[in-house]
C-alpha cells in the first residue's frame, strides 16, 4: 500500500507491504525490509537487519507526533491546501496572506496599522507566551489588509492575527 | 518523623520548624518537597487554577489554591501566599527561583508575619536585587564591574546619551531581574528606544518592576558564576564555579561545573572575589555571584542571584553538598557544618534545560498536552522534572519542563553521558529542546570547551534545516504507515475508549493511499 503524509509540512509518500512476518518499506529507489512490532500503545520496535530501532508515536486529533532515530516529527494527513506555505500563514487565491498565531498567548502590541505597507521580516505583532515576548514577522512584502486582534487579547494557536495583501 | 526532624537541627540552632510552604511550581517545587520529606518536614504546595493537577500538587503533603492562572494573580500574589502559610501553619516559606524569590517586599512581609523566608534577609536581598545599587556597592568593595549606568534613568534622551558614552553595542537590563527577562542587546541608536520599551514591558510582567538600565555589552564573554553558602553566624564558603555560557536570548540552556576555562589560580581569585561580594552585601543563605569572563581572562562582576539557581544540581554533583537542605538548615539558624578547605570538586557535571520550545522555529513557546513521556535512566543521570504524560503544559509560566543533569569522571565522559541520556529522552505532544541540546553537547567546539555566550548564535543559527535527517524521516513515515495499517486491521472497539476518536481507516479514505504503490495511481 502506498501512504501519503505531510511530515513537518512536507508531502511525502511511502510504500509499506507485508512480506511474510516482515514488511517491505519503499521510498522512491530506497528499499528495506523490517520487522515491525507494536510494543505498547505508543511504542513500535523496528528490526532492520540485526539493528533494533524504537519508534515512539502519539496522536492528538489530526496530528501524530513521532520520534524516530532521535528526531521528532509531526505527521498529518495531507489536505489539498496544506504544505504549500510555511506554518503560520495561508495564502488564498486572491493573494491574501493570513498571518496566524503560532502558539496560544496574549497579544502585547500590534506594530502596524491597516493600509500600511510592510517589508519582508517586518515585526507585525508581539505575542507573549510563557513569559517571553515573541515577534510575529511578515513573511513577505505587502499591505496590511485587516487586523483581527488588539493589544491585551488572548489568542489561540492558529488564530488569524493579520491579513496581508501580498505584493508578489 | 518527629524524631528525624529533631535530628536535623542542633540545639544551637535559632529556631527550627516542621512545615515549609513552597511558593513555586514545577520541577523546583518538587526539588524542595523532596528535601523536606528527607528532612522529616511537612511540605505545603500552592497552586494556580492551571496547576490544579500538576506534579508538585500531587507530591506535597498539603496543597492550597492561591488564585487564577496568570502568575500575577497566583504565584506573584503575596497576600494569597502568606494567607496559605498562616492557614496551614507553615513556619517557613521556600520561594524557589523566579516569581517571588528575589522580591524584597515579599521577604519583608514574611519577616513581619514571623514566617521564615528561606533565603537572604530583606536588607541583603534589597541591595543585591537592585542591580544598580549592587554595582555601586561592589565597585566600592573593589570588585571589578562592567562599565554602565550607575542610576536608573527614565527619559529616552538620557538613555541615548548614556549609550553614546558607553559606546555601542550596549545591553538593556532589568534592574529587578534575571533569567534574561527584559534584556536586549542594542547595536545602534535607532534600536535603542524600542529595546528599552520592550525591556520595560517584559521586566514589568516578570518582576512587577519596570526599571531598566544600560551596560556596555562585552562580546563573546564566558558566563562563570560562583555558588556561595553563608550561615547566620558569619561563616561563608563558596562551592566553586559553574559555567553557563550556552545561552540564547540570555537564557541559559547548558551549565557545567567545573568550567573548562578556569585553572586553579583563576578559580582561587574569582572565588575570593565572590566571597568579597557576598560579605559586602551582608548576605546569608545560598546565593550566586555571576561574572563575565572576557577573552583575556579578565572577570567582571555581573550580579548576585539571591536565590537557589536553576542550575544548582551541577554544583551538588561535583561537591556532594545538598544545597536545598543547606538552605533550610541555614534558615533555621544552624551554623554551616563545613569550611572552605573541606570542599573540593570531584569529576564533572553537566545540566541541560528541557524547555517547551520549538528550537526549529526560533524557539517559539510550545505549550500543550504531553501525550507520551519516556525518561532517561542510568548511572550518573539525574532528572529534575515537573511533568508527566497526560499533563497540559500551561501557557502562563516559564517554559522550563525539566532539567537533565549528568555526572561523570571527566568532561569528555560527561558530554557523552549527556548525549546518550538525551537520546533516551522522548517527549511527544509538544516541541522541546531535547534534540537541539543533543546536537549542542556533541558539537566539536563544545567538546573542545571553547564556549562563549554567543556560541549558539554562531554555531546553531538555522539549526532546524541542518538537523533534518533522511533516515529518521523514513523511519517515521514507515511507522505512520504501519500505525495506519494496524488501526485499519483492528476490529472496532478493540482498544476501549480509543475507537470513538479514531480517524477513518485507510480502507474508508480512498484519497489517502493507493493500492499497489507507485505503479497504480488510478484508483
Amino acid at each position: 500500500m502506498e501512504f501519503e503524509f505531510l511530515i513537518d509540512g512536507v508531502r511525502r509518500t511511502i510504500v509499506l507491504e507485508p512480506k511474510g512476518d516482515m514488511f517491505t518499506v519503499r521510498d522512491g529507489d530506497f528499499l528495506l525490509e523490517a520487522g515491525i512490532q507494536r510494543v505498547s500503545e505508543h511504542e513500535l520496535l523496528f528490526r532492520v537487519g540485526g539493528r533494533p530501532e524504537m519508534v515512539y508515536l502519539a496522536r492528538d486529533g489530526k496530528r501524530r507526533f513521532i520520534s524516530a532515530g532521535g528526531r521528532s516529527f509531526a505527521v498529518m494527513e495531507p489536505s489539498r491546501e496544506a504544505g504549500r506555505f510555511a506554518e503560520g500563514e495561508e495564502k488564498s487565491p486572491e493573494g491574501i496572506v493570513s498571518i496566524k498565531a503560532p502558539m496560544p498567548g496574549k497579544v502585547i502590541k500590534v506594530n502596524v496599522a491597516e493600509g500600511q505597507d510592510v517589508r519582508k521580516n517586518q515585526s507585525l505583532v508581539i505575542v507573549e507566551a510563557m513569559k517571553m515576548e515573541n515577534e510575529i514577522r511578515s513573511a513577505a512584502e505587502g499591505v496590511v489588509k485587516r487586523i483581527h486582534v488588539s493589544a491585551g487579547e488572548l489568542v489561540d494557536s492558529e488564530k488569524t492575527l493579520i491579513e496581508l495583501e501580498s505584493k508578489t | 518523623m518527629e524524631e528525624g526532624l529533631k535530628g536535623e537541627f542542633s540545639s544551637a540552632g535559632g529556631r527550627s520548624f516542621s512545615k515549609i510552604l513552597i511558593a513555586n511550581r514545577g520541577e523546583i517545587a518538587l526539588r524542595v518537597i523532596r528535601a523536606c520529606r528527607e528532612m522529616g518536614l511537612a511540605s505545603v504546595a500552592v497552586f494556580s487554577e492551571a496547576d490544579r493537577a500538576s506534579l508538585h500538587v500531587q507530591m506535597a503533603d498539603e496543597a492550597v489554591p492561591i488564585g487564577p492562572s496568570p502568575a500575577t494573580d497566583s504565584y506573584l500574589n503575596m497576600e494569597s501566599i502568606i494567607q496559605a502559610a498562616r492557614r496551614t501553619g507553615a513556619e517557613a516559606i521556600h520561594p524557589g527561583y523566579g516569581f517571588l524569590a528575589e522580591n524584597a517586599e515579599f521577604c519583608r512581609l514574611c519577616e513581619r508575619e514571623g514566617i521564615v523566608f528561606i533565603g537572604p534577609n530583606s536588607a541583603a536581598l534589597e541591595l543585591v536585587g537592585d542591580k544598580v545599587r549592587a554595582r555601586k556597592a561592589m565597585e566600592k568593595a573593589g570588585v571589578p564591574i562592567i562599565p554602565g549606568m550607575m542610576s536608573i534613568l527614565r527619559s529616552p534622551s538620557e538613555f541615548k546619551e548614556e549609550a553614546r558614552r558607553l559606546g555601542y553595542p550596549v545591553i538593556v537590563k532589568a534592574s529587578a531581574g534575571g533569567g534574561g527577562k527584559g534584556m536586549r542587546v542594542v547595536q545602534n541608536e535607532k534600536d535603542l528606544e524600542p529595546a528599552v520599551e520592550a525591556g520595560r514591558r517584559e521586566a514589568k510582567s516578570a518582576f512587577g518592576d519596570e526599571s531598566v538600565y544600560l551596560e556596555k555589552y562585552i562580546e563573546e564573554p564566558r558566563h562563570v558564576e560562583f555558588q556561595v553558602l553563608a550561615d547566620r553566624h558569619g561563616r561563608m564558603v563558596h562551592l566553586f564555579e559553574r559555567e553557563c555560557s550556552i545561552q540564547r536570548r540570555h537564557q541559559k540552556l547548558v551549565e557545567e561545573s567545573p568550567s573548562p576555562a578556569l585553572d586553579l589560580e583563576l578559580r582561587t581569585r574569582m572565588g575570593a572575589a565572590a566571597l568579597k561580594v557576598m560579605s559586602a552585601a551582608g548576605y546569608s543563605n545560598a546565593g550566586t555571584v555571576e561574572f563575565l569572563l572576557d577573552r583575556d581572562c579578565r572577570f567582571y562582576f555581573l550580579e548576585v542571584n539571591a536565590r537557589l539557581q536553576v542550575e544548582h544540581p551541577v554544583t551538588e554533583f561535583v561537591t556532594g553538598v545538598d544545597l536545598v537542605r543547606q538552605q533550610i538548615l541555614v534558615a533555621a539558624g544552624e551554623p554551616l557544618a563545613f569550611r572552605q578547605e573541606d570542599l573540593c570538586q570531584r569529576g564533572h557535571a553537566l545540566e541541560c534545560r528541557i524547555y517547551a520550545e520549538d528550537a526549529a522555529q526560533g524557539f517559539l513557546p510550545s505549550p500543550g498536552k504531553i501525550l507520551f513521556l519516556k525518561e532517561p535512566r542510568g548511572p550518573g543521570v539525574r532528572l529534575d522534572s515537573g511533568i508527566f504524560a497526560g499533563w497540559d503544559v500551561p501557557v502562563f509560566y516559564d517554559p522550563i519542563l525539566a532539567k537533565l543533569i549528568v555526572w561523570a569522571e571527566n568532561r569528555d565522559l560527561a558530554c557523552r553521558r549527556m548525549a546518550a541520556a538525551l537520546q533516551e529522552y522522548v517527549i511527544l505532544g509538544i516541541h522541546t529542546t531535547i534534540e537541539y541540546l543533543r546536537d549542542v553537547v556533541r558539537h566539536p567546539e563544545f567538546l573542545a570547551g571553547r564556549l562563549h555566550t554567543g556560541f549558539l548564535g554562531k554555531n546553531f543559527e538555522g539549526w532546524g534545516e541542518a538537523s533534518k535527517d533522511e533516515a529518521a524521516t523514513r523511519l517515521a513515515l514507515a511507522a505512520a504507515a504501519f500505525d495506519d495499517t494496524i488501526r485499519s486491521a483492528r476490529p472496532a472497539g478493540l482498544l476501549s475508549g480509543e475507537a470513538a476518536s479514531d480517524p477513518p481507516t485507510p480502507w474508508q479514505q480512498l484519497g489517502r493511499w493507493r493500492m499497489g504503490g507507485r505503479g497504480s495511481h488510478g484508483i
